[in-house]
């Protein structure tokens, strides 16, 4: 469904900072109603990969395709939930989650009406009028995925959604977006830097590691679906701490070792 | 104090000591009205031809009110100031916008619009008066009062669109939106709060620019009343001219408020507290 073909991203040096090299010969194939988690310490570039993705960003090397055609800017087969909501401050419940539909030119009286569905299926009837403002951040994560639901977009881009939110609130939503996902079954590319969010939603989990970034292995998760309706069970079971227990070896190792690149490293402590 | 005296107030009468009449009248009554009074009794002892007491002042504001030099003189100052601050916020908002959408824009004009937003401002009337000449003299007035408001609604327009958050704009173009639509749906409505702060402090500028530029070029509106009274060491003309202006000016700050309300009553009150502090 996407893939992505030996992609490189390089941020130019600014000011004082040297040039980043943010990606670098990124390969990865996201197959149709995969529900696929991105792990990696901060600095892996794995938001930058899914701001690529989803047309905000460019990039210098490689090719990017959607359905077999390369992607040039946003488009209507992708919705993005963002870590930050992003919600339009002045503009109700329903106006936010109608945002998308009244981008296309959907008239008022069609958007709210799917707006309402939306706002039903993540649990915030009763709500609509209020302003993002007056909600929890929960809540307000919940708008931004009833917004990014409400286009009905082929594949859902979520960059860290319940990294800004505590755990309870987090374990919650996780929950919910499973019953969600269970039932549309949407490609989904969600960004992580928990282990155990990246494999209790993920089919998936792409393993990223920093300067440059790209991806140093892919792990399947081989835990049964639905899993929505056990995930407390699932959470406690031996294989799901025996792979969540293998990612943090394996991150703590990128920690650990942080070096320009492996075969750089004997010139260090030498000088240039 | 407050807790003490605001409580009981739920399940008594009113109390007429002290803190019961300020709560029930209002502070801001409470201070004008001791203002008043002391303005009364100071002019009253003091005697003196320069400080008249509020009610010689108010006796003369009936007294030129009814000569008939307050209305039609109030309504040519109107027009000035609506003239000169809707040009002034056109102007202002839009090259403000320009400015903050584009960084090249912004290093050009900097300079010009911080060091005029500095100068004072009505060296430039004679500046206008030698160009429009006395035969259109309003458009002199009209210069100053732009000079006087144009600038702080650059710079607030400026740092609106500055200011507007970068996930917001992001959201839009992930969602498809033209530039039109960002612009519309987004940026607009984002910046507003700061630009219609701009605009409350251009009206206090602008009702300044006009008196200012009444005075100093045209001897004409409630600028020619001052300066007649001035000249005619008429104190009590002046201060009376002088809480017309006051009034006016307080009246036209409020109507940018109630605009700003209608159009920003999304913003959590605390922000608004701190939008008018800043």
């Amino acid at each position: 469904m996407i893939e992505i073909d030996r992609l490189s991203k390089t941020f130019p040096a600014r000011g004082d900072d040297a040039s980043v090299e943010a990606l670098k010969d990124v390969s990865l194939e996201v197959r149709e109603g995969e529900f696929l988690t991105v792990l990696g310490p901060s600095g892996c570039g794995k938001t930058t990969l899914l701001r690529i993705i989803a047309g905000l960003e460019t990039f210098e090397g490689g090719d990017v395709r959607v359905r077999g055609r390369s992607i040039s800017g946003p488009g209507p087969d992708r919705a993005m939930v963002f870590q930050s909501f992003a919600l339009l401050p002045w503009a109700s419940v329903v106006a936010n989650v109608a945002f998308g539909l009244e981008l296309r030119g959907v008239p008022k009286a069609e958007r709210e009406a799917r707006a309402e569905e939306l706002i039903e299926l993540v649990g915030l009837t009763g709500f609509e009028k209020r302003l993002p403002g007056q909600l929890s951040g929960g809540m307000q994560q919940r708008v931004g995925l009833a917004r990014a639901l409400a286009v009905d977009p082929e594949i859902l881009l979520m960059d860290e959604p319940f990294g800004a939110l505590d755990e309870q609130t987090r374990r919650l939503l996780q929950e919910e977006l499973l019953v969600i996902w269970e039932q549309s079954r949407k490609t989904v590319i969600f960004i992580t830097h928990s282990m155990e969010e990246a494999v209790l939603l993920g089919d998936r989990v792409v393993l990223m590691s920093p300067r440059p970034g790209r991806i140093v292995d892919i792990v399947d998760v081989p835990l049964d679906r639905p899993r929505a309706s056990v995930v407390d069970d699932m959470a406690g079971s031996a294989e799901f701490a025996q792979i969540t227990a293998d990612l943090w070896r394996r991150l703590r190792e990128m920690q650990l070792f942080r070096r320009p690149a492996r075969e750089a490293a004997p010139t260090i402590g030498i000088g240039a | 104090m407050s807790v003490a005296a605001v409580k009981p107030r739920q399940v008594h009468p009113p109390r007429l000591d002290a803190s019961g009449i300020i709560a029930r009248i209002g502070p801001g009554t409470i201070g004008l009205l001791a203002g008043a009074i002391l303005w009364e009794l100071i002019g009253r002892i003091a005697g003196l031809s320069f400080f008249p007491p509020l009610s010689g002042v108010l006796e003369r504001l009936a007294e030129l009110t009814a000569e008939g030099k307050i209305i039609g003189n109030l309504l040519n100052s109107l027009t000035n100031l609506v003239i000169g601050f809707g040009l002034s916020a056109a102007i202002g908002i839009g090259l403000g916008m320009a400015m903050g959408a584009y960084r090249k824009a912004e290093m050009a004009l900097d300079f010009y619009v911080y060091a005029l937003l500095t100068a004072p401002t009505l060296v430039f009337a004679p500046l206008f008066f030698s160009i429009f000449g006395p035969a259109n003299s309003r458009f002199s007035i009209l210069g100053v009062i732009i000079m006087y408001t144009v600038f702080i609604i650059i710079v607030n327009t400026t740092s609106a669109i500055r200011n507007v958050p970068a996930p917001l704009v992001e959201m839009g173009r992930s969602y498809c939106a033209s530039e039109r639509q960002l612009f519309l749906k987004v940026i607009l409505p984002a910046a507003t709060p700061l630009i219609m702060a701009g605009l409350r402090l251009g009206m206090g500028r602008a009702v300044k620019g006009m008196i200012n530029g009444e005075m100093f070029i045209a001897i004409v509106g409630l600028g020619q009343v001052v300066t007649d009274a001035g000249g005619r060491f008429d104190a009590e003309g002046v201060l009376a001219v002088l809480i017309v202006i006051i009034t006016v000016a307080m009246v036209a700050v409020k109507v940018v408020q109630l605009v700003d309300q209608r159009l920003t009553g999304w913003l959590p009150s605390n922000a608004r507290q701190r939008r008018r502090n800043a």
